[in-house]
């Protein structure tokens, strides 16, 4: 596996900023942050304020974090290749779903002929995917505003100045 | 000899006309083995990813500059606006629009977007008179108001109903569609703003064969997840926008019944009889003007030659 | 128009002298022969005139909004069907209509059957005006009706069916004006002018043949762009453009039989004996050709369900409505022309004209409106569009007649030609 170096700095800045675990290759689940605030993005929700500590007593590590955390996971399509990974260097989802995304540098990703995750979303999608099944699952909040307020230029954009807004944004329960 | 000048003249009117008929032909069958731009760009619409969030309206709304929106895009009550017992459609304020679908036997609700599928032999370019659109090297579908007249073919062509008539203006009507953000953001190599603002990666940007991987791969992988269909692969001759499904395509409102070729090859017929036309009938029709009227020039001939 | 009749008993302009042995003006021409006053009192005394001043009366304001305020202020504005009555109506229903002018043409120059010669005028008029006023339907539909040119001067799209019908629409109604130019210019006196048009009389005929076959099926080969939109009986990809020929070929030979009947009866003084006296021989055979193409027409329609193989939708609802539309629009006609004509019943062979007139608009606006996203809604025109619709046919019909009043159409110009 190739370790994108931008990914390693960026790594670095986050282990130098605190928010996540400063051990290095033992990693258990009293290493993992209490809290990581999400703001890779932030641009139209504020950030997220992430109690790890919390969800990591819902779910289990491999549940957000693959097979990264080296509890195996039992997906037949992963454990084609991943029955025995290690745990690995870099946990944090932003080291491997890029902040940017659809842009040249991941659309000619696939020119490499060895890649086999040609669809490995981005930071933003990871989060999604992977929290609202578990949220609609669990019958935490689902709607956008149940994880993160929206910014200015997030009401700018959905035009809450117009009127004619019915109820709010519990459409999905 | 009077009648053999002007057959004459007319032949050649027939030719210049028949000329002209086989340029445009030779442009169509050009056309026909078109399978699009190498490397051109497509999206990948997963609606058992999309949450029905209405980002990609809000986003599509301030990249397009649209009109205000009769309801802020987070009221979610659009869902269940019915116009003539039909879910919402694109229309002169929207390019794109999601729907919500009730679909019998699933536990929650799916929710489709729709915008113009940009498809590889678009049939509004196919069917415009004055080459308003344009299908650009990256898999945009383009329209260029300027030399728009109005005639509204490509809404009656386009076989997903997505181009729409700003009707409400008197001095300046125009075609409103999506054009895959075009101007401003994929002919510089950026993703089109409802997929850039996509929270789920429901729509995945990229070039269209790799989509189509991505597309196969995902089925592959979750057979019991997916219908297996690429919905876009080969409906209208392929699309660069193409949506997979948990749900049967004509469940989620989806019209299975576009033909899986280009709609052209359904007026070819009619095209190929018309170099057919400009060449027999001349001919055919003095002919037979020669041989209807032969017995008046022949008693005429005789009436000049007995009066010598 | 008997009104006229009863108030001038001498016979109206037909030839360049007045009784005083002058010349006729251009202005008395166009005045009949008759004061200001005697024209305007003429006028006022025709009901069908009433008539249609309340539809202009109403009708105006509302065209005036639609080119000031929108198409969306009198129609529905609706994305689902593009196309409401102005084309569904105006271009589909008046252009087949209006193919009389070059069948009427083939039937005479072509095949030299110069027995038809007394209602050739008329069929080429009526050729000329419903090509003209499909053009000016055209014109309150399109959205930007200033730049009816742009598909033939400024940003050509050759590859697209509506591009031919563009050119060969405005090709084929030069040629109408050259046809229909003969008659004016005996009325007006230009010689020359005539002359040099019958020279070239063949040529303009054999060109109008090609347009016509090109164009009408063009009308029809439109909607092959649309397969999954059109209920499937109503559009065959290989024969539609052939279905939409054929039945050109009645529906505007019933036209004329139908125009020769309205002047036969409300035009009298206008016609000269020659009219008078071949309209029902010329009748009956324009119902012959009728018969015959209805009942190809027939065969064709049957042959594109089977080559489609869509006898199952004959089962159906919308089969139900097809089989109502075959048997009103073109069995009933069909043999009402076919009695008439073997039993030289002129009366019922127009009555079939009407119907078969009739049918083939009913036919277009199923194509075009009914029957077009059979799969989703019916829309009902807005009612200022039907006016408007109704407005501009007024207007064709104030042309039609304005025309027939004074050139040489019904009548032989007399004197020098």
């Amino acid at each position: 596996m190739t370790i994108n170096p931008k990914a390693v700095l960026a790594a670095a800045i986050v282990l130098l900023a605190g928010t996540l675990p400063t051990t290095g290759l033992a990693l258990e689940q009293l290493d993992a942050p209490e809290t990581v605030t999400i703001d890779a993005i932030s641009k139209l929700y504020g950030p997220v304020e992430f109690s790890h500590k919390r969800h990591s007593q819902l779910a289990r590590c491999k549940d957000c974090h693959h097979h990264t955390t080296g509890q195996q996971d039992m997906d037949p399509n992963c454990i084609r290749c991943h029955a025995n990974s290690p745990e690995k260097m870099v946990v944090s989802c932003k080291d491997c779903h890029t902040k940017k995304m659809f842009y040249p540098e991941q659309v000619t990703a696939t020119d490499n002929p060895n890649l086999y995750h040609i669809d490995k979303p981005g930071i933003k999608g990871a989060y999604h995917l992977n929290c609202i099944p578990c949220h609609v699952k669990k019958n935490a909040p689902s709607g956008c505003e149940g994880c993160h307020a929206m910014t200015d230029a997030g009401k700018k954009m959905f035009r809450t100045d117009v009127k004619g807004k019915a109820e709010g944004a519990k459409h999905h329960e | 000899m009077k009648t053999l000048i002007n057959r004459r003249k007319f032949l050649q009117g027939g030719i210049a006309a028949s000329a002209a008929a086989t340029v445009s032909l030779a442009k169509k069958s050009q056309a026909a083995h078109f399978e699009g731009y190498p490397d051109s760009m497509g999206v990948l619409v997963d609606l058992s990813r999309c949450v029905g969030c209405r980002s990609c309206e809000a986003a599509c709304n301030q990249e397009q500059n649209l009109p205000t929106p009769e309801k802020p895009f987070n009221d979610f009550s659009v869902f269940d606006e019915m116009h003539h017992g039909q879910k919402r459609r694109t229309d002169e304020t929207a390019y794109t629009v999601v729907n919500r679908y009730d679909v019998p036997g699933m536990d929650h609700p799916l929710f489709r977007k729709i915008q113009c599928n940009h498809c590889q032999e678009p049939a509004c370019l196919t069917s415009c008179f004055v080459n308003a659109y344009t299908k650009t090297p990256e898999g945009a579908v383009i329209y260029n108001a300027d030399v728009c007249v109005g005639c509204r073919t490509c809404m009656v062509a386009c076989p997903f109903y997505i181009p729409t008539f700003r009707y409400s203006s008197a001095f300046h009507p125009r075609i409103m569609k999506c054009i895959f953000c075009y101007d401003t953001r994929l002919s510089k190599g950026k993703p089109p703003a409802c997929v850039e603002a996509c929270p789920q990666e429901a729509l995945t940007f990229g070039r269209r064969n790799d989509v189509l991987n991505m597309g196969r791969q995902r089925i592959r992988e979750n057979p019991d997840k997916y219908e297996d269909h690429i919905y876009g692969e080969h409906e209208a001759g392929g699309t660069a926008w193409m949506y997979i499904s948990p749900a049967p395509f004509d469940k989620v409102g989806m019209d299975t019944t576009v033909p899986k070729e280009p709609i052209l090859n359904f007026v070819k017929d009619f095209l190929a009889i018309v170099p057919m036309v400009l060449t027999i009938w001349p001919a055919l029709f003095t002919g037979i003007h020669l041989l209807a009227t032969r017995k008046d020039k022949l008693e005429q001939s005789k009436k000049t030659e007995g009066e010598v | 128009m008997f009104t006229f009749s009863q108030n001038k008993q001498e016979v109206p302009i037909v030839s360049h002298h007045n009784p005083d042995g002058n010349q006729w003006t251009i202005k008395e021409k166009l005045w009949l022969g008759l004061s200001p006053d005697e024209y305007k009192s003429q006028m006022l005394r025709n009901p069908v005139n009433w008539a249609l001043f309340v539809i202009f009366a109403v009708g105006l304001p509302i065209l005036l909004q639609r080119y000031f305020f929108g198409l969306d202020t009198v129609t529905h504005a609706s994305n689902d069907y593009p196309w409401g009555l102005f084309l569904g109506f105006g271009l589909f229903g008046m252009v087949p209509l209006s193919a009389s002018g070059f069948l009427l043409g083939t039937t005479v120059e072509i095949f030299g059957r110069k027995d038809f010669v007394p209602i050739e005028r008329l069929a080429l008029l009526n050729g000329l005006l419903g090509y003209f006023f499909a053009v000016v339907y055209l014109e309150v539909d399109l959205g930007m009706p200033w730049r009816l040119y742009y598909p033939m001067f400024v940003s050509l799209g050759p590859a697209a069916v509506l591009f031919l019908v563009a050119w060969h629409v405005a090709t084929y109604l030069s040629v109408q004006v050259a046809e229909v130019s003969s008659a004016f210019f005996e009325w007006i006196g230009w010689l020359k002018g005539k002359r040099f048009i019958k020279s070239i009389a063949i040529g303009l005929t054999v060109s109008g043949i090609i347009l016509s076959t090109l164009h009408q099926g063009a009308l029809g080969a439109l909607f092959t762009y649309a397969p999954s939109k059109v209920h499937p009986l109503w559009l065959s990809a290989n024969f539609q453009w052939i279905h939409f020929f054929c039945s050109a070929i009645f529906a505007g030979l019933s036209m004329v039989i139908v125009a020769s009947t309205l002047c036969k009866h409300f035009m009298t003084w206008r016609c000269d004996r020659r009219f008078l006296d071949n309209v029902d021989r010329c009748t009956i055979g324009l119902g012959k050709g009728c018969a015959y193409a209805l009942i190809t027409y027939l065969v064709i329609k049957l042959v594109g369900i089977a080559h489609d193989n869509e006898w199952a939708y004959l089962l159906t609802g919308w089969g139900q409505y097809f089989m109502l539309e075959m048997a009103l629009a073109v069995l009933l006609p069909m043999f009402l022309f076919a009695y008439g004509v073997k039993h030289n019943m002129v009366g019922m062979v127009r009555f079939a004209a009407l119907i078969s007139v009739l049918g083939v608009v009913w036919n277009r606006l199923n194509t075009a409106l009914i029957c077009f996203n059979w799969k989703l809604y019916q829309e009902i025109p807005h009612w200022k569009e039907v006016w408007i619709t109704i407005m501009i046919f007024a207007l064709y019909f104030i042309t039609y007649r304005f025309i027939l009043y004074r050139l040489p159409i019904l009548y032989e110009w007399e004197g020098e030609k």
